[in-house]
């Protein structure tokens, strides 16, 4: 048994010898220092006195980072939930991460990526890749890739990151935290000389004597506090600080960044909160936006071409027309009741001209303009229903054909009118009438006209654009619904009919969530301004045996606290140049 | 303040499962939105048909269900509606259902069409519904569903032939 494990022990190679290691120095290594305070492991700077342990490599700038405590994932025999701590507490770990989902997002954007289509749904994806970048395509399609961003490892990855950033803020935070709220005033002498800012010299004249050193610390204070130093005495020696919080500025910022992330998470989980939908109207078109209570009505849809001498001349030669703008006229209605009948009751909630970067904007809800294309549909009719009298025509009474909202029986006067067949693009296939497609290019519709109350019904059809009668005569068709038991439909003048010339495409996104978003940023600048435009300072002075001895840390901007702190002794007598403050010893 | 450290570290813990988990399978889940292939669970749908009755596929499960999707604008769809008539007159006695979706064209259109064109299987009225969630693109599409809801074939063009359907039953 014994010597089986000490084969896999070998077998496991460096990990397994490196964690042994680390067990044998906990059995031997005395973490108590001399002034009695006990340090947990890994510590590399007493917390109490200063003195360094024997973590420190002996020479040399101190080691000040976290103040030199242990961070928390230094431990000893760790289990599996501190391994998996202190997996993500490391920053080692955390950019490799980063520089993983780094490259994970580069290669998302090598290929053109699913959500960038009109109505992805509605194309033919493998073939598009398949045919447009051929093999290399097919498989990028087939691995996922052109959904990079959707897809499961990449919001693991992202999700790890978010982990790590907690982890790591957390592991060093709550130590630091806890060190910097009970520091110490008076330091072991060598916390002072192995300062960056350090400065060993005799007290200047003026002070000799009983009470001297007592004395200048409270000089020193006093200069140090005209500085905003928050200064604190112990007999003859000081500690002074100021702008500790600029030390919190990046966690603060990681709380901004977990914020934004769990906000962005939320956003894909709640269909409301982020919804991207493409539709397209026709002018004259009202539909509803799905999923919402809302329809969107399109007036008019109009594109301004640049005038020739508005181009720049390399553009004038082409002959090609370049869009100045492209607009819908659009209007946002909300149903108000019997919305899921067949008659719902809407109310006008907004008007807007929909352009590129300009979009209609309601209740989280975004319209914005996608694309265009020019049509000939007609939208609606106005009727007049005729009756062929003796010596004159009879008007009956009017009726609408609406394309888009169609009423299968109206009333025209006394008479009923009822929608029996209907064809969008209206032709004939195989003798019959059928339609080419659903978009009432050539609309064809047979109407039964009766006097109402089940009397004879009489059936016309009525085809409105005139083009098709030639199409129709030369296929041998015999029109039905010539003048029908003496009825005719017309449109009386050019008012009555309603044409769109264009189609318009729309992306409707729906915002919510995104004040979220907007804290996330907003918590993350503050921690980026709090760590950078402030610095976290402190001096540290002893008289002992008539040697002072002056130590000075920040975090950056080391010549302004170089300048600070000789500006500050010099008020309090000694004479000294700010880079002689400068310790020389090299940082190991 | 040791002691409160472990029940922290799990609770901690427990946390970021949930996160993670959640992230992880609001993931899946919108890959589980992808149109259904052969073999698969036949997404259920709940929809009016033109008779006024309102249909549901998970009803017609332990029977074949035949899923055509038409449009009378699409030629290939217009002529193999004899057959898919014939399909569901030569196969109603071995359980055998055939619906017809129709691709979103107006009630007065689908009606003439089918009266015309003279079917007598169920006619279903979907608003791009039905279609979006099969991932519907080319018309037609024919969709065989095994009497376990599974996709057992998935036929996109015109069926010429009986066989390309009824084979699967």
């Amino acid at each position: 048994m014994r010597r089986f494990r000490h084969e896999t022990g070998t077998l496991r190679g460096a990990a397994y010898d490196a964690s042994a290691a680390r067990e044998e120095r906990t059995m031997i290594e005395n973490t108590k220092c001399e002034c009695g305070h006990q340090n947990p492991i890994g510590t590399v700077l007493c917390e109490s006195c200063g003195k360094p342990t024997s973590n420190d490599a002996g020479a040399g700038l101190l080691e000040m980072r976290y103040d030199g405590v242990a961070r928390r994932s230094q431990k000893a025999n760790p289990n599996l939930i501190d391994r998996v701590w202190n997996f993500f507490s490391s920053v080692k770990v955390a950019v490799w991460l980063i520089l993983i989902t780094l490259a994970a997002a580069v290669i998302g954007t090598v290929l053109r990526q699913e959500n960038t289509f009109f109505n992805p749904s509605m194309v033919d994806l493998e073939r598009f890749y398949t045919e447009q970048y051929g093999t290399f395509g097919k498989i990028y399609y087939a691995l996922g890739l052109t959904r990079t961003y959707e897809t499961w490892w990449f919001k693991t990855l992202l999700f790890m990151i978010g982990t790590s950033l907690v982890v790591c803020s957390l592991d060093r935070v709550l130590p630091l935290y806890r060190a910097l709220n009970k520091q110490g005033i008076r330091k072991h002498p060598q916390f002072l000389k192995r300062q960056r800012v350090s400065l060993e010299t005799g007290l200047p004249p003026g002070y000799e004597g009983n009470g001297g050193a007592d004395r200048w610390i409270e000089a020193f204070a006093a200069s140090l506090r005209k500085k905003r130093y928050r200064v604190r005495v112990e007999g003859a020696a000081l500690f002074a600080e100021k702008n500790r919080f600029s030390r919190w500025g990046p966690y603060v910022n990681h709380v901004g960044l977990i914020i934004f992330l769990l906000a962005a998470l939320l956003r894909s989980l709640i269909p409301e909160w982020n919804t991207e939908l493409d539709m397209q109207w026709v002018e004259g078109e009202t539909k509803r936006i799905e999923g919402t209570p809302y329809y969107l009505k399109v007036n008019r849809f109009t594109e301004e071409y640049y005038e020739k001498d508005e181009l720049p001349e390399a553009l004038r030669e082409t002959g090609q027309g370049v869009a100045k703008s492209f607009e819908t006229d659009a209007v946002l209605l909300e149903c108000v009741s019997d919305c899921e009948g067949e008659h719902p009751v809407l109310e006008e909630r907004l008007q807007h001209t929909i352009a590129v970067n300009d979009p209609l904007k309601y209740d989280g809800l975004a319209i914005y303009q996608f694309h265009f294309e020019p049509t000939d549909q007609i939208v609606s009719m106005r009727l007049t229903l005729k009756r062929e009298g003796e010596e004159s025509e009879e008007n009956l009474g009017t009726f609408r054909l609406d394309s888009f909202d169609m009423k299968l029986s109206q009333q025209a006067g006394s008479h009923l009118v009822e929608i029996e067949e209907y064809y969008p693009e209206f032709f004939i296939r195989d003798d019959r009438p059928a339609t080419k497609s659903k978009e009432p290019v050539n609309p064809g519709y047979v109407l039964a006209i009766s006097e109402g109350d089940g009397g004879e019904r009489f059936r016309y059809l009525f085809v409105p654009k005139l083009g098709i009668w030639t199409e129709l005569e030369a296929e041998g068709y015999k029109v039905r619904g010539e003048p029908s038991g003496g009825f005719r439909v017309a449109i009386d003048s050019e008012d009555d009919l309603q044409l769109a010339r264009y189609k318009t495409f729309l992306t409707v996104r729906s915002h919510k969530g995104m004040e979220w978003i907007w804290t996330g940023a907003a918590i993350f600048m503050i921690g980026v301004i709090m760590g950078f435009y402030w610095q976290h300072r402190r001096v540290w002075a002893s008289v002992d045996g008539g040697v002072l001895l002056v130590g000075a840390h920040t975090n950056k901007n080391w010549f302004s606290l170089r300048r600070e702190t000789a500006d500050a002794l010099r008020a309090a007598g000694v004479e000294v140049q700010p880079n002689e403050l400068d310790n020389g010893v090299k940082r190991h | 303040m040791k002691k409160y450290r472990k029940p922290m570290q799990i609770a901690i813990l427990l946390v970021f499962v949930l996160v993670g988990g959640i992230t992880v399978a609001s993931a899946l889940s919108n890959d589980a939105e992808a149109p259904p292939t052969e073999g698969q669970i036949a997404p259920d749908f709940s929809v009016a048909g033109l008779d006024g009755q309102t249909y549901r596929l998970s009803d017609f499960r332990g029977r074949h269900v035949v899923l055509n999707f038409w449009g009378s604008f699409c030629d290939p769809c217009v002529r193999e509606m004899p057959l898919l008539q014939q399909i569901y007159e030569h196969y109603a006695d071995e359980g055998v259902v055939v619906l017809g979706v129709n691709l979103d064209e107006s009630l007065a259109t689908v009606r003439s069409f089918v009266r015309s064109v003279d079917v007598n299987f169920p006619i279903l009225l979907d608003h791009g519904k039905i279609q979006k969630r099969y991932g519907v693109i080319y018309y037609p599409t024919t969709f065989v569903i095994g009497p376990d809801g599974k996709i057992a074939h998935k036929k996109v063009g015109e069926i010429t032939d009986m066989r390309q359907v009824a084979a699967y039953f």
